[in-house]
């Protein structure tokens, strides 16, 4: 089995199902802690105060705009952009017609999605900067947020190195640093990618039964 | 134009053409017995004289024996033909300047470039070994003397790592041939080389970005002041003593500068090759390459020097762009006048403080 074939193969099915149980198990195990009991009379809809809560917090409010500009301007460039790119980059969109759903969709064109490469690449290392040069993030980080920067990164390159589409070799490499980023995923802070719903939802939902707008 | 020469010219040309169609036709059919062997290989006499190579003759006598060497040296120094393509390009067979341009790139520039990297790791390695790390010679005072700001640090962290991303992977195209085939083999090689190049040409907009970006944010107290021609005349005070500094000195200013403009060429000579449209003439691309690999060179260069000095060099420099503020007598020892401004600004400040509060408690 060639090295290419080990990671397509069976690395591939392992880190699907470690990604896929680990993630559900996650997800599980915070709805089942459930909320406190709330006796009191609901002034509004907890589930419009959920939704409100969700969709109302992707944008600063009030007085925050300018203390988190920078933050807000790379979060949006590096997030934006790797769900763009994981999705709509040709050779993505192609695994994902052969390999996982038998159907692909329109792909982004080649300038596209070096544009969005370079966005994403941007976004992220302005954003790990913010975290290093920032005196309170400094203190708030700590080995899962370089861990799980640093996996992503590294995904990022390799696919990145790989653009010419020409070598198993890097092929492959791209393949496999996926692969330790998923395995890494269930464990780590990067569940915030699911988990924000959850929080955010949660806080707009408490607010929203008592009628103010989260 | 004399009537002879334009006779001579349109002959030539219809040759050229004549060539093109040749050689075109060579590689559709195959070519004109080249399943033979040729006559020099089949060890017949020829009786006929061996020409000389100038004379336009060739040996063999039925399969055509004369080859106009004007026209194939003219060819040769890149004679440009008419082709009805729309790519007039398409009418140079031999781009000539093309291999002034790969002995020069592989010759002169990969050379002193190798010599001009080496020595300046050398050099490091030699005063580090020498002289070791400069300390700071009072010791840590433990007072913090703001430096930097947090944007200036992104900035310059953020052109930095491009730097590195970027100067790994033009080095890896520029010696990877010399260094890493000996190593690792042509196929590996030949794999790092695709992913140096593709990681090379996604990286380096973005570097355009973080020059201009840092251009701005370090101007402020890199314009030179009297003080570095003395900083420069005592070396840095190798001779008679740490001179007298500012915010910055001398050294920092030239690498400033050094660093903005090679930066700025290397972006602009990059984009135009990563837009070949742009200049569209060969000849021009090639001398974007060079410019854009000396001043790739020259900027890894000084860049050792800086980062030498920046890391294990001299204690207590780091800390000004990772944490933003220094030791107050590392600032006092190394930019004694920025110092004595600072704390003088700090001074006055607390004594406008405290006159306010006075004037306060008397009226
Ligand atoms: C975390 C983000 C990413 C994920 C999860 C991801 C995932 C994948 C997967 C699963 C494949 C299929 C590999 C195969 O067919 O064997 C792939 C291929 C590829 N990806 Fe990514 N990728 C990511 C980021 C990127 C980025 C940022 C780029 C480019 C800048 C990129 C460029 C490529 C290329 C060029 C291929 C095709 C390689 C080839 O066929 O040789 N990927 N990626
Ligand atoms: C990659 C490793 C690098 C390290 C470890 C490093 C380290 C440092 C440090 C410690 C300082 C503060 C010096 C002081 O307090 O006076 C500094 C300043 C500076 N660095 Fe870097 N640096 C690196 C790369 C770069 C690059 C690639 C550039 C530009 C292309 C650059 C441009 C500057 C500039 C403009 C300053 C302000 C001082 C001056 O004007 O010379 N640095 N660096
Ligand atoms: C705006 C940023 C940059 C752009 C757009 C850019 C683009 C390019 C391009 C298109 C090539 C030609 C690749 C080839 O020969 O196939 C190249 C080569 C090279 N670049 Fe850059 N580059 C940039 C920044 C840098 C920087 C910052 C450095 C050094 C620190 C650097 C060092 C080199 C070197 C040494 C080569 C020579 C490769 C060779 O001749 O084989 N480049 N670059």
């Amino acid at each position: 089995m060639t090295f290419l074939e080990l990671t397509e193969g069976p690395l591939w099915y392992a880190a699907s199902a470690i990604f896929v149980v680990g993630v559900l198990w996650r997800l599980a195990g915070i709805v089942r802690l459930g909320g406190p009991r709330d006796l009191s009379v609901p002034r509004a809809s907890a589930t419009a105060g959920a939704i409100k809560g969700i969709f109302l917090h992707m944008v600063p409010h009030g007085g925050f705009f300018s203390r988190t500009k920078f933050h807000f301007f790379a979060g949006y460039l590096f997030h934006l952009g790797l769900f763009v790119l994981v999705l709509f980059a040709a050779p993505h969109v192609l695994f994902i017609e052969e390999r996982l759903l038998g159907f692909g969709w329109p792909a982004l064109p080649r300038w596209g999605f070096i544009l969005v490469a370079e966005a994403t690449f941007a976004g992220l290392i302005l954003l790990w900067l913010r975290r290093l040069t920032d005196p309170v993030m400094r203190q708030l980080s700590d080995g899962d947020d370089l861990a799980g920067t640093v996996l992503t990164f590294v995904a990022l390159l390799t696919g990145c190195l790989a653009l010419q589409e020409s070598h198993d070799s890097l092929r492959a490499l791209h393949m496999l640093s996926v692969e330790v980023l998923m395995v890494y995923f269930p464990f780590s802070r990067l569940m915030h990618a699911f988990t924000f719903a959850f929080s955010r939802a949660y806080t707009g939902a408490s607010y929203g039964r008592r009628g103010v707008v989260p | 134009m004399t009537f002879v020469h334009s006779i001579v010219r349109a002959l030539r040309l219809a040759a050229l053409l004549l060539a093109i169609s040749f050689a075109a036709m060579t590689t559709l059919t195959g070519g004109p017995g080249l399943g033979a062997p040729a006559l020099a290989q089949t060890g017949v006499e020829t009786p006929m004289e061996e020409p000389s190579p100038g004379s336009g003759k060739v040996p063999g006598r039925s399969i055509g024996n004369a080859s106009d060497a004007e026209i194939w040296r003219a060819v040769r120094h890149g004679l440009q033909g008419n082709v009805s393509l729309p790519d007039k390009q398409a009418g140079l067979l031999v781009q000539s300047e093309g291999e002034e341009w790969r002995s020069i790139r592989n010759g002169p520039v990969t050379k002193f470039g190798g010599w001009l990297l080496l020595g300046m790791v050398g050099v490091a390695a030699l005063y580090f070994a020498l002289r070791g790390r400069i300390p700071i010679k009072d010791g840590r005072s433990g007072i913090r003397v703001p430096r930097f700001t947090q944007t200036q640090r992104v900035v310059h962290w953020f052109t930095a790592s491009l730097y590195v991303l970027l100067g790994l992977s033009g080095l890896i195209m520029l010696y990877g041939k010399h260094v890493l085939i000996p190593l690792f083999g042509p196929e590996v090689f030949g794999a790092i080389a695709s992913a140096a190049m593709q990681g090379h040409n996604l990286f380096g907009p973005l570097f355009a970005f973080a020059i201009v970006a840092l251009f701005f944010v370090f101007l402020e107290h890199n314009r030179f002041r009297w003080a570095d021609v003395k900083w420069w005349l005592s070396l840095g005070g190798f001779v008679g003593g740490h001179p007298k500094c500012g915010f910055y000195n001398g050294g920092e200013k030239v690498w400033y500068w050094m660093a903005v403009a090679l930066g700025l060429t290397i972006a602009v000579s990059g984009l135009l090759l990563d837009f070949p449209f742009i200049l569209a003439a060969p000849q021009k691309l090639q001398i974007a390459h060079l410019v854009h690999n000396i001043a790739g060179v020259a900027i890894i260069a000084g860049g050792v020097g800086h980062i030498y000095l920046g890391t294990v060099g001299m204690d207590g420099a780091l800390e000004a762009m990772t944490r933003g503020d220094v030791d107050a007598n590392w600032a006092k020892e190394h930019h004694d006048l920025w110092y004595q401004e600072t704390i003088a600004a700090q001074q006055t400040a607390r004594q406008t403080v405290a006159q306010g509060a006075a004037a306060e408690v008397t009226t």
